[in-house]
């Protein structure tokens, strides 16, 4: 049996066992409430939840890094709803993350992509050029799919009301889903613009729980959205981006931002009670299931924007048992999904997702997270569950009626 | 006779204010009593009785019985099926107006909203509206008195079933950051009625820190952890496998290290206490004002004093404390309005304690000449109490009101005349140490005076050490949390190790809270198993294998460890016990454990208990006690006018052979001057134990002798006797059938074999014998006296076994009652 002294001089208990100030998790009841909630159920592995707390608590730094909880844990802080003492998992483990003595623990992709984003602007060492070439190609192809000469992707314009910040997938691998986004941003009819300092809507920062870091990837996207002096900024359907950028935003940067933001569904829900924007459901005559992506519901509270916007462009939505504030994460949250080795792991982590999706009986589920989205299909293809996984805004555009 | 016209109102008939109105009634006060319910009793009425072979000393019956009570009083004028519509203040009191426009003015309001079981529907990953079998324990309560759980387990002989405790209790972020107090207690009465009605079941309790507290709970609290899984930790959610339709919780399993999922048939949700619903309402006519919780027991709350606040409204209480309280509060009204008759009174108190003193100080405060039979005492010569110190009490003879204790002094032998008895002994308190270590350990007492007095001398590191040396008692555990806090601020690093943390009394929570904020560190462990302790240098080295980090040994170094005493009954209680003519209870504390007469009374009217002697009380408590006490004094006259008993001794036929004084429970049976045995009426039960047991029939019954009874058998029909204080209440509300008569009897000890014969011989069909659980019994041999009575019928050669049979029936039983009339 391994030996441990508890410690009141660590890194991670100065860090949160700050008695005067709040968010002390040396308040933990032991109550173990937190034990029967952990998003990977009775999977094999993963983490103890009440364990992680109370080494925390007794400053048991290398035993908790040693653990391998920190990595194995989603953050989707579905354990700590609900704690009775307010104490939140998620800060825990990005904290503990943050710690000199676990940087051997993160994933390798995790530390090249932050290296490539605070390096080069994004996460995939998107280069500004590359972007301008890739949007105004789109652009081309985007005159055909409005039927509209005029019609253009717009970038890099100044004082728009609107500025897309996308998923670098979307400017990768989904392009499709880009040029989606823009049908929509077209039917809104107001002005719009991407940029080129606005490729990269995540934060992988906040998934190794380095302030420093977070906060940087924070402003990258502030200071120039400032300057474009836009009015609102739209985020790309992404969970910890929104969390980030629009739950976190004024504690991260320590003050208001100079504009709105808004997800994606949010937006289109605005825009569709205006009455701007309409569609039509006979695109989905079915009834589709929802997933809630943990970072903005149970950890932003963004439950309604997706599931008003689904009732719009489907016939009507089905809820997962459980959902919102208890919902189960996908299993790629937490930065997991974004470890290129992860495939495995994900797979287990995201059997209880799975085994909810199958019990909707449905053959169709949307999401709003593009992270989510990927997980989610990875999980119907392994098993089996013959189950169509869109984002809610894709599937928004597939309804607009121009 | 009414004392006075009505100008009392008590808002809420649960167990609070009938204690009110009933105290009222015995001075012949009026009093107005409302209920918004059709009927009396409130929650209480509707809860199971929870005994099994004997009574668990819920007293959920005893609101069955006090209704009953209640609706005998003439001077208690009910308004049932009804609120308060308006109440306003006046120049002297309150003119109140009720929702049915019933109008009156009273002087002063005892308010007894009660409580509300939390709503678990408000946590939405328990699914407790949506899963059938996800259950209340207050709804456990109706399903185990209407007798139906069998309808949760699809006829499984063996079914899982968990508890879960702290449902709506002790959770800060929810705004309940208090403990509930009563829910252990019911969970573990539940549990345990379930283990004898389900032989096979598997059951499972998960509490956040089990609340082991009290004289009849630390018994069960044995029996229960040989005979179910006791798991620390709350899940806090429930989800329904699709296959099996089992419902499932996630556990960490310490064994293995993983999460396992865990299948039940039946979850118990152990809800906390709330306000009434009807409480702010009500407090807001009044211009009173709860605190955050919405109860009246801390200082945040606006109190006013024209209105008295009893039970539950006074935050989280059990049973016997909302009675209390209630009785309380009468005397306190009672008094405020000078109805009381005030005597001069002689009483005694018993005992060396701390306690023993605070209880002689406070009576005699009250004006009552109080002498303190106490060696030792710290009480200084010039207190208003006479101090008997050197004297040791050779005997106690007479009834309440009447006592006379004959004591040695020096060498002289002396009487004293006294009205009532408080016994507020010391229970033996050893220090305890660790046998293995020759550095030496602190008590905590000790440790407490160092912090207080010479804060400088506190060492840097220190550790105390709770539930080692057996279940902690309550005060021990709050004391350790004071002196840690206060420690704490003193700069000190201060660690508890414990098994469970006793966060009993209002802000017991808070004040764990408190710790935990300041940073005393707290570390659980399962078993004495998990603890080694070395000496280091002049300090120690615990090795402690934490409960919660069950793959890693902790070391922690301290200067100082800090060890509780151990609290067990003292060598003289058995004395004292006999003494006074009382049982002691199972682990040998003064008082039996029975309801009828705790918290603070006894069979022997007159007789009291005060303190840790009879039962765990920290200073809250005991000052609860002793205004019970005094409440005894100021109400329960001990002079009433003679009450006709309906027994009396034939002293033609009595042969002196001191039976009748031997087993009368009450001690009322004295001798008189001419020696011979007399009946004191003021301290009769009327139980009739007497009557069934003098070997002479010189005792007799004057409406059930023997013959009486025998005249009420009618032929070929089922006869039932019924105690009138359980099974005759019980089947009170049933239409019997044509082929059963039911004779009520005051007592189960009026059952001699000879009733039984008489009634079988007179063409009874069958004979049952029905009467409380044993150890509910009022008389305390009631159900031992009517089982031996069966037993020895039966034992007659050639008795049909089916003739004659003893089922005990207490009062809130009806479907037990239905279920034996229907096999008939």
């Amino acid at each position: 049996m391994n030996t441990a002294t508890i410690n009141k001089t660590s890194a991670l208990y100065k860090m949160l066992n700050q008695f005067e100030l709040g968010d002390n998790i040396s308040e933990c009841l032991t109550c173990g409430a937190c034990n029967s909630r952990c998003t990977w159920f009775d999977g094999e592995g993963g983490p103890l939840p009440r364990q992680i707390i109370r080494m925390a608590a007794l400053g048991l730094d290398e035993q908790l890094v040693n653990s391998n909880m920190l990595w194995d844990c989603l953050l989707c802080n579905r354990c700590t709803q609900g704690c009775p003492m307010g104490i939140s998992m998620d800060k825990v483990v990005r904290k503990a993350r943050s710690l000199a003595i676990a940087d051997d623990n993160i994933p390798k992709d995790i530390k090249i992509g932050i290296k490539n984003r605070i390096e080069l602007g994004d996460v995939n060492a998107l280069t500004k050029e590359e972007f301008v070439e890739t949007v105004e190609w789109v652009s081309e192809e985007f005159v055909d799919e409005v039927d509209d000469p005029n019609a253009q992707i717009p970038h890099d314009i100044k004082g728009t009301k609107l500025l897309y910040l996308p998923n670098p997938r979307e400017l990768g691998i989904n392009l499709l889903h880009l040029t989606a986004m823009a049908k929509l941003f077209y039917a809104t009819k107001e002005t719009w613009t991407l940029s080129a300092h606005h490729t990269d809507v995540t934060n992988w920062g906040y998934f190794v729980g380095k302030d420093d870091i977070a906060k940087k990837m924070v402003l990258m996207v502030v200071e120039p959205a400032e300057e474009l002096g836009v009015e609102t900024l739209v985020l790309s359907e992404c969970g910890h981006g929104y969390h980030a950028l629009k739950y976190l935003l004024e504690d991260i940067i320590g003050r208001k931002p100079g504009f709105e933001v808004i997800s994606m569904p949010e937006l289109i829900v605005r825009y569709a009670k205006k009455g701007i924007l309409k569609f039509d459901p006979e695109v989905h005559p079915y009834k589709i299931a929802y997933h809630d992506p943990c970072n903005i519901a149970r950890k932003s509270g963004g439950y309604d924007a997706p599931r008003e916007l689904l009732s719009m462009v489907c016939k009507g939505v089905v809820e997962l048992i459980p959902n919102r504030e208890d919902g189960v994460c996908c299993g790629g949250g937490g930065g997991i999904l974004q470890d290129s080795t992860s495939k495995n792991k994900r797979m287990i982590t995201g059997k209880p997702k799975a085994d909810q999706m199958k019990a909707t009986g449905l053959p169709n589920l949307a999401t709003a997270c593009l992270s989510c989205h990927r997980q989610l299909s990875e999980l119907s293809n392994h098993y089996k569950l013959g189950i169509k996984v869109d984002t809610v805004a894709s599937l928004a555009s597939e309804s607009l009626i121009i | 006779m009414k004392k006075t016209t009505p100008n009392i109102l008590i808002i809420g008939g649960g167990v609070a204010g009938m204690a009110a109105a009933q105290t009222f009634a015995d001075q012949n006060v009026a009093v107005h009593l409302m209920e918004k319910e059709s009927a009396l009793g409130g929650h209480a009425a509707m809860w199971a009785c929870m005994a099994t072979d004997t009574c668990e000393n819920c007293g959920a019956c005893l609101s069955i019985e006090m209704a009953d009570q209640i609706g005998k009083q003439k001077n208690i004028i009910l308004h049932l099926n009804t609120i308060v519509e308006t109440i306003n203040k006046e120049k002297q009191g309150y003119e109140v107006v009720l929702e049915n426009k019933e109008t009156f003015r009273v002087k002063k309001i005892i308010m007894a909203t009660g409580f509300s079981p939390f709503n678990p529907g408000q946590i939405n990953s328990l699914h407790y509206d949506e899963y059938k079998n996800v259950i209340t324990s207050a709804e456990l309560n109706a399903i185990l008195r209407e007798e139906r759980l069998s309808g949760y387990f699809n006829g499984k002989p063996d079914p899982k079933i968990a508890f879960i405790q702290c449902v709506g209790s002790r959770n800060r972020e929810q705004g309940r950051d208090f403990c509930s107090q009563v829910c252990c207690k019911i969970s573990m009465r539940h549990a345990n009625k379930l283990t004898h009605l389900y032989p096979e079941s598997d059951i499972t309790l998960f509490h956040m820190d089990l609340q082991v507290i009290g004289k009849e709970v630390r018994p069960l609290f044995n029996t229960l952890s040989k005979n179910i899984a006791l798991v620390q930790g709350v899940p806090a959610e429930i989800l329904e496998d699709n296959q099996t339709n089992m419902l499932t919780i996630v556990a960490e399993d310490k064994l293995t290290q993983a999460r396992v999922s865990k299948a039940f048939d039946l979850i118990v949700l152990s809800v906390g206490m709330q306000p009434a619903q009807t409480l702010e309402a009500t407090a807001g006519m009044l211009d009173l004002k709860p605190n955050s919780w919405g109860f009246f027991n801390t200082d945040q709350a606006v109190l006013s004093k024209d209105v008295i606040i009893a039970g539950c409204a006074n935050g989280p209480k059990d049973i016997l404390s909302s009675k209390q309280d209630g009785r309380v509060a009468a005397a306190k009204v009672i008094e405020d309005l000078g109805l009381n008759t005030k005597k001069e009174l002689n009483i005694a108190v018993f005992g060396q304690s701390v306690q023993a003193d605070q209880t002689a100080m406070v009576i005699s405060s009250k004006g009552y000449s109080t002498y303190l039979f106490g060696p030792g005492t710290s009480l200084s010569k010039d207190a208003p109490v006479t101090i008997l110190d050197e004297s040791n009490i050779i005997s106690v003879s007479g009834t309440a009101g009447n006592f006379s204790l004959y004591y040695e002094s020096g060498n002289e032998k002396k009487y004293l005349a006294c009205a009532a008895i408080i016994a507020a002994f010391e229970p033996k308190q050893s220090l305890n140490r660790l046998d293995s270590l020759t550095n030496a350990s602190l008590s905590l007492d000790a440790f407490s005076q160092m912090i207080e007095k010479t804060p400088d001398t506190c060492p840097g590191n220190s550790v105390i050490l709770l539930d080692y040396f057996g279940p902690e008692f309550k005060s021990f555990a709050r004391l350790a949390l004071e002196i840690s806090i206060k420690a704490k601020a003193l700069g000190k690093n201060i660690s508890i190790i414990m098994n469970k943390m006793l966060v009993h009394g209002a802000l017991g929570q808070r004040l764990y809270d408190t710790a935990r904020q300041q940073g005393v560190d707290f570390f659980r462990f399962e078993t004495s198993e998990d603890l080694k302790f070395e000496n280091s240098g002049t300090g120690f080295l615990i090795k402690l294998k934490e409960a919660t980090l069950p793959s890693i040994e902790l070391n922690l170094n301290c200067d100082c460890l800090v060890l509780p005493p151990s609290l067990t009954p003292a060598a003289g209680f058995k004395d004292a016990a006999a003494l006074l003519r009382q049982p002691l209870d199972s682990e040998g504390f003064l008082q039996s454990a029975n309801i009828r007469h705790r918290l603070t009374r006894s069979p022997r009217k007159g007789i009291f208990f005060a303190g840790t002697c009879h039962d765990e009380t920290d200073q809250d408590d005991l000052n609860d006690e002793i205004n019970d006490i005094l409440s005894g004094f100021s109400t329960e006259s001990f002079d009433l006018p003679e009450i006709d008993t309906g027994v009396e001794i034939n002293q033609k036929k009595c042969a002196q052979c001191l039976t009748c004084i031997r087993v009368c429970p009450h001690a009322a049976i004295v001798m008189n001057e001419k020696n011979r045995p007399q009946i004191v009426p003021d301290s009769c039960f009327s139980c009739h134990l007497c009557v069934s047991s003098c070997p002479a029939y010189a005792i007799e019954s004057k409406t059930l002798t023997n013959d009486q009874i025998a005249q009420k058998i009618e032929k070929d029909k089922v006869t039932i006797l019924a105690c009138e204080r359980s099974a005759a209440l019980a089947a009170g509300s049933l239409t019997l059938p044509d082929n059963i008569t039911l004779i009520s009897i005051p007592c189960a000890c009026r059952i001699s074999s000879d009733v039984i014969l008489k009634a079988l011989l007179n063409g009874a069909s069958k004979v049952i014998v029905t009467g409380c659980h044993e150890e509910n019994c009022r008389s305390l041999e009631g159900s031992n006296v009517a089982d031996a009575s069966v037993r020895q019928v039966l034992s007659i050669p050639g008795m049909d076994a089916s003739k004659v049979v003893w089922e005990p029936v207490a009062a809130n039983e009806t479907k037990k009652f239905e279920r034996i009339i229907s096999k008939v």
